[in-house]
């Protein structure tokens, strides 16, 4: 039905108000960013205090175990938001055809955890082998723990690569695939170290009874550790989400311009 | 503090400083894009072709 022009002044929709309920709204938005970023600003002192004035000294690694601190939570992190990548690219594909919009937001959900996942996995990678030059006297070992947190590094950062340098519309769905084909190294890294005899510490969680953290304090120090680097790591990807979608939508912007030119 | 105590010190104190390198650098080049964006975002609502 087509909208009338002439509308009685009685059922003319109202004017949009700039002083009402949209600002508001926006104003509560931005307050609880606001919030959450400070809290986990908070969260971040919190945790870097008890990794370097609480959690006891161990007793052959001394200081350098406390790269602990930010290596293990940083790995967890990556881990999870390549697990969110999957799903956005499982999402991408199972939704393109029929659903566009939300294949769309998928898509934004698979770049934005892959490329936050390389971030952490850059800084596993970093500070692993800091420790362990000190630990183990060497820089790298080509374990098996080791070399496939590698390989999944180099897949995700092929998938970045895929994704800025390629054209063309078959550009998300191939990503979308191979975002899929490298969240499979994920449980190989994971296990990987309960697969193969490797050079690497054994697993904190779920090793058996002589893996983990034995001391209270360390654990403390970690858990806190873990919960301030995940909601860093949720507000940083909240954040590439919301570029991503707005990226989307200028394309589309520009694509109907030029269609309208 | 003997040379080994220095050294695990150093390692350390690296390792904390190339993380939050790491993550503030990565925060800082998503604001500069989002920046970018809004700049676009503006400047196409102002110049439509």
């Amino acid at each position: 039905m087509e909208p009338s022009l002439h509308l009685p002044v009685e059922s003319a929709p109202p004017a949009p108000s700039y002083t009402g309920s949209v600002p508001t709204g926006f104003s509560m938005k931005k307050l609880a960013i606001g919030l959450y970023a400070a809290a986990t600003a908070a969260l971040m002192v919190w945790g870097f205090y008890q990794a370097i004035y609480v959690a006891p000294d161990e007793q052959t690694m001394h200081e350098v175990q406390r790269i602990f601190y930010y290596h293990v939570p940083s790995a967890m992190v990556a881990f999870l938001f390549f697990a969110i990548s999957l799903a956005g690219s499982i999402g991408f594909l199972a939704f393109r055809r029929n659903r566009p919009d939300w294949a769309q937001a998928a898509d934004a959900w698979a770049l934005a955890g892959a490329e936050v996942g390389v971030v952490f996995c850059t800084v596993v990678l970093i500070t692993g082998p800091l420790w362990g030059r000190r630990a183990w006297g060497i820089w790298w070992t080509w374990d098996a723990r080791l070399t496939t947190t590698l390989v999944l590094w180099l897949i995700y950062v092929s998938y970045l690569l895929l994704r800025r340098f390629a054209a063309g519309p078959q550009v998300q769905t191939l990503a979308a695939v191979l975002g899929i084909f490298g969240a499979l190294d994920v449980p190989i890294v994971y296990m990987s170290n309960r697969w193969w005899r490797t050079q690497h510490p054994a697993p904190v969680f779920g090793g058996g009874e002589d893996s983990g953290i034995k001391d209270p304090g360390m654990m403390h120090a970690f858990l806190w550790n873990l919960v301030a680097w995940l909601a860093w790591g949720l507000l940083i990807l909240a954040l590439r989400y919301r570029v991503e979608r707005r990226q989307q939508r200028l394309a589309a912007q520009e694509a109907q311009e030029a269609l309208n030119a | 503090m003997d040379q080994r105590a220095i050294l695990d010190h150093q390692f350390t104190v690296a390792a904390y400083v190339l993380t939050w390198a790491i993550q503030l650098g990565y925060l800082a080049w998503l604001g500069l894009k989002w920046r970018g964006q809004k700049r676009d975002a503006g400047g196409s609502a102002r110049n439509p072709r």
